[in-house]
């Protein structure tokens, strides 16, 4: 593979770039239920498939030091309902091959399936039930609990894994956005099913989440259909955590060091403060950080990889989330390059903000975000999660319809403003995951290093 | 009879409104032997180029190994017209984004573009099709480039080490032995030469497929394939691959330590390449025994008795007779000789019963999804476009696979159940922290 891990981050980091053609988003209609419930209907033919998008206010933030129990509650929705069991639920879902799938990340939970047109009947009722009516069934909860355990386990054998959660606790300290959002070995393993109801009849009310239907239907028919599944949603009385502190005690020590005994690469990370979704000028701020470290020829990736043969790769990304939010460079490299990557991912983002970018990377840059962004909306399992995220983040369809006016937009001169003002300066915080012995010193020169095991908890 | 009327209707309908019939995509070869596909699809202003040569890490030999995926790496640094770097900076200044991957089979490569930047990615690509330069600075920083691909995929995966020990015990002879990435000592080793040599003998026009997708005509792309590819001379066909893999006459085992908390375990089967009639039988047998929670595998091993916490069963499309793949990682209380066992109780199962009616059709409907999904955007499109037409030989046949899977019968996954999932056909191995 060429460049596997950059296409990933740009995925994960870069979602909105723009068109050359004026990419509009389609029509959909937006509307509430009675019960405060969000609806979003959108039409699209090409294939008989229908998309669905569920989004519940609640995710690792609501977690409350119960580390993992959002996400544990989200997996036990699909361990049976009140009149299916979890195989029989399955067995329904997977027969005529449809996928109903839940999750929760650090802000939210989501529910997504994706079915054949004619099977919508039955894979809606399916979905309401799923939402409406879960049995949390304690075996099944128990048995989710240990392979999560096992999977908790695994990923501290794998720096990259780690990497994020080590910086967003180094970085948020006791704020609710270093919550990891799978949980720790000591957390996760003292949950319990009532747990999981306990937050489940929390939180999983209408008023604050939205669903979005995309596919091929018939706007006014799923309209009733979706108006009779949902109505009996009943409200609640919870609140979505407002995660807007401020951010305190992240310790005096700027460098965490992680040690990985047998490790025979440094995968590390360097960042600070960043910006939330709605930043009016997220996607100015998106174009720069294309330049500096989101596509191939980046600064970043053409003198570590390109120039050097440092990495198989390096890049940089804003981690935006709703109320506050990250930026950071990350890569990897031999144990024994470890200083001379760290020093060059340094000076290539010190040339950045002293001088910024010519008027030809600019230039380039655009033209790039503009021509990746429109397959990045082109299935209706896209454009449910967009529909999705323009709910919780508070943005609509101008966001995709004046994309490409707000990237040509983009000058030389507010290029400079920008970069100084949103690329964070001071402050900066190292996480370095590799074998201690043989870069303890290192680490020294970047700062004061607080030391932990890849084996310890994150948080 | 239902099953299969209900899904070829199903197939039917859609192929009046959807671009889902073979008469949609359009082919037509150049003078220097090249194929090209085309699928006109207007919904995004976006287009793509697939680029499928046939090459991979079948046609090396021990010293070279490795060699087709660095050659996929050197294509990115420098062609006649279009110097170091130049490809990758025209491309993304014109909005497009690229990317290529190494297979024991193929070299492809894809290029994902605003449609109006189509005659600048024809340009490109036939630069350094007709003119690549291997300077000898830029094979040094390669290198290091492509073992920090090695070594950052080995730190992060114990799944890495066990496919490549599963695929390095059971091929012995045959060329499929080896890493696509390669060994470490080749990676250092290889020499200029050897990258001549292989740009020569496996890139030309005659050894590629195109697939274009997208926001384009035809006739556009005639005209500029006819411009800038036409030109380029044919090269006389690659030496035939004269290694096979002897029959597997018994049962193979390996350990290979990595920390990590729970053993992984895997089996591989061998199985025949994917012209071979018994294709479809043992793609839907994949599914019923490892597709889902209501899979056979997942709900014997995972689900009632907690051996693995996850399984899956691979089995592809490959040139040579290749293996079928069972692997997961043992829970932190599964002892190996239970879960093999457990394992190898349900394959005994198979092929003495055979697998039930309901199966059949949850298999065959979930083929119909995989197919709908692939085709809704145009990457699908090109990539499964392009796998049929190299691996099957015609990309029609991809519009025919439904029918192919509506043939199959519960005596057909007997049959192929039967005839490979035997013990003496079998390598089990494990990475596992503890070893004696």
């Amino acid at each position: 593979m060429k460049k596997f891990i950059l296409y990933i981050v740009l995925l994960a980091v870069i979602t909105h770039s723009a068109s050359a053609q004026a990419f509009k988003l389609p029509a959909y209609q937006k509307f509430k239920l009675k019960n405060g419930l969000t609806v979003f209907l959108m039409e699209q033919h090409e294939v008989p498939l229908i998309n669905m998008s569920v989004l519940i206010p609640a995710g690792a933030v609501s977690d409350a030091r119960q580390y993992g129990l959002a996400n544990m509650t989200a997996q036990a929705l699909m361990h049976g309902t009140k009149s299916l069991s979890k195989q029989e639920l399955e067995e329904q879902i997977e027969f005529i091959g449809a996928n109903i799938s839940t999750f929760s990340g650090l802000e939210y939970s989501r529910l997504t399936a994706n079915f054949a047109a004619k099977d919508r009947d039955k894979i809606m009722k399916l979905t309401r039930d799923i939402l409406l009516t879960p049995s949390f069934n304690s075996e099944e909860f128990e048995k989710e609990k240990k392979n999560a355990l096992v999977n908790l386990e695994q990923s501290k054998q794998q720096p990259r894994s780690m990497l994020g959660q080590f910086f967003n606790v180094h970085y948020y300290g006791d704020h609710v956005y270093s919550n990891p959002p799978s949980g720790t070995v000591a957390s996760v393993g003292k949950l319990t099913v009532a747990d999981a109801k306990a937050f489940y009849e929390k939180y999983y009310h209408p008023e604050y989440a939205a669903i979005a239907v995309v596919g091929d239907f018939n706007t006014n028919e799923m309209k009733a259909m979706i108006t009779s599944l949902f109505s009996g949603w009943t409200k609640g009385s919870m609140v979505p955590v407002k995660a807007d502190a401020v951010i305190r005690n992240t310790g005096s020590a700027n460098v965490l060091l992680v040690n990985k005994e047998d490790a025979k690469e440094t995968t590390f990370i360097i960042g600070g403060k960043g910006i939330p979704r709605s930043h009016p000028e997220y996607v100015s701020i998106s174009v720069l950080n294309t330049i500096l470290g989101g596509r191939f020829t980046s600064l970043l990736n053409d003198e570590l990889r390109v120039n050097t043969g440092l990495t198989y790769g390096a890049n940089s990304g804003f981690r935006a989330t709703k109320f506050l939010g990250t930026f950071a460079i990350s890569t990897f490299t031999a144990s024994k390059t470890t200083e001379a990557a760290i020093d060059k991912a340094v000076e290539v983002y010190k040339k950045f903000l002293n001088t910024g970018v010519t008027e030809d990377v600019l230039q380039s840059g655009k033209s790039y975000v503009n021509g990746q962004f429109p397959p990045d909306y082109e299935t209706s399992g896209d454009l449910a999660n967009l529909l999705t995220d323009m709910f919780w983040f508070e943005f609509d369809e101008k966001f995709i319809n004046n994309f490409q006016a707000s990237v040509n937009g983009l000058t030389l001169e507010r290029s400079k403003q920008l970069i100084s003002t949103y690329f964070p300066k001071d402050d900066l915080r190292f996480v370095l995951i590799g074998n201690a012995g043989e870069i303890r010193e290192i680490a020294k020169k970047y700062g004061t290093v607080r030391e932990v095991a890849i084996t310890q908890d994150v948080k | 009879m239902r099953i299969i009327l209900s899904i070829v209707f199903l197939f039917m309908l859609t192929g009046v409104r959807a671009q889902l019939s073979a008469d949609d995509v359009k082919t037509f070869t150049l003078r220097n032997g090249m194929k090209i596909l085309v699928l006109e699809d207007h919904s995004i202003p976006n287009a793509n180029m697939y680029i499928f040569y046939k090459v991979g890490s079948r046609n090396e030999h021990p010293g070279i190994t490795g060699l087709s995926h660095f050659f996929e790496h050197m294509m990115f640094n420098g062609s006649k017209k279009y110097g170091p770097k130049m490809f990758d900076q025209t491309m993304e200044k014109n909005g497009g984004a690229n990317n290529a991957y190494t297979s024991n089979d193929l070299t492809v490569y894809t290029n994902w573009f605003p449609s109006s930047a189509i005659e600048t990615i024809f340009d490109l690509e036939a630069d350094r099709i007709s003119s690549l330069t291997i300077d000898s600075k830029m094979v040094e920083s390669e290198r290091g480039v492509v073992l920090s691909e090695r070594s950052t995929g080995l730190e992060n995966s114990p799944f890495r080490l066990l496919m490549e020990n599963i695929f390095a015990t059971a091929f012995q002879e045959a060329p499929y032995h080896w890493p696509v990435i390669g060994y470490e000592e080749d990676i250092k080793n290889w020499t200029k030469e050897d990258l001549e040599m292989y740009f020569k003998t496996y890139y030309a026009p005659n050894n590629a497929v195109m697939v274009i997708s997208g926001d384009v005509t035809v006739d556009q792309v005639k005209k500029l394939a006819g411009k800038y590819l036409e030109p380029i001379p044919a090269q006389p066909a690659p030496k035939k691959i004269h290694l096979t893999e002897p029959p597997q006459t018994g049962e193979r085992r390996f350990v290979v330590q990595k920390n990590i908390p729970t053993p992984v375990m895997g089996v591989g089967y061998h199985v025949p390449d994917a012209r071979h009639g018994d294709y479809y039988a043992l793609d839907l047998m994949q599914n019923i025994m490892a597709s889902g929670n209501s899979s056979r595998l997942y709900s014997a091993l995972v689900d009632k008795k907690q051996l693995l916490t996850f399984v899956n069963m691979r089995f592809g499309l490959s040139f040579d007779p290749s293996l079928l793949m069972i692997y997961g990682q043992l829970t932190q209380e599964a002892d190996p000789k239970l879960l093999e066992e457990a394992l190898f109780a349900e394959l005994e199962k198979l092929t003495r019963e055979g697998v039930t009616a309901a199966e059949l059709e949850k298999a065959k409907n979930q083929k119909m999804m995989e197919f709908y999904s692939e085709f809704s955007n145009i990457n699908g499109k090109s990539n499964t476009i392009g796998t049929y037409e190299v691996y099957l030989g015609d990309y029609r046949k991809l519009y025919d696979a439904p029918k192919e899977y509506a043939k199959v019968t519960n005596e057909d996954i007997k049959r192929v159940a039967n005839q490979y999932l035997r013990k003496s056909n079998r390598t089990v191995g494990y990475v596992q922290s503890k070893v004696d």
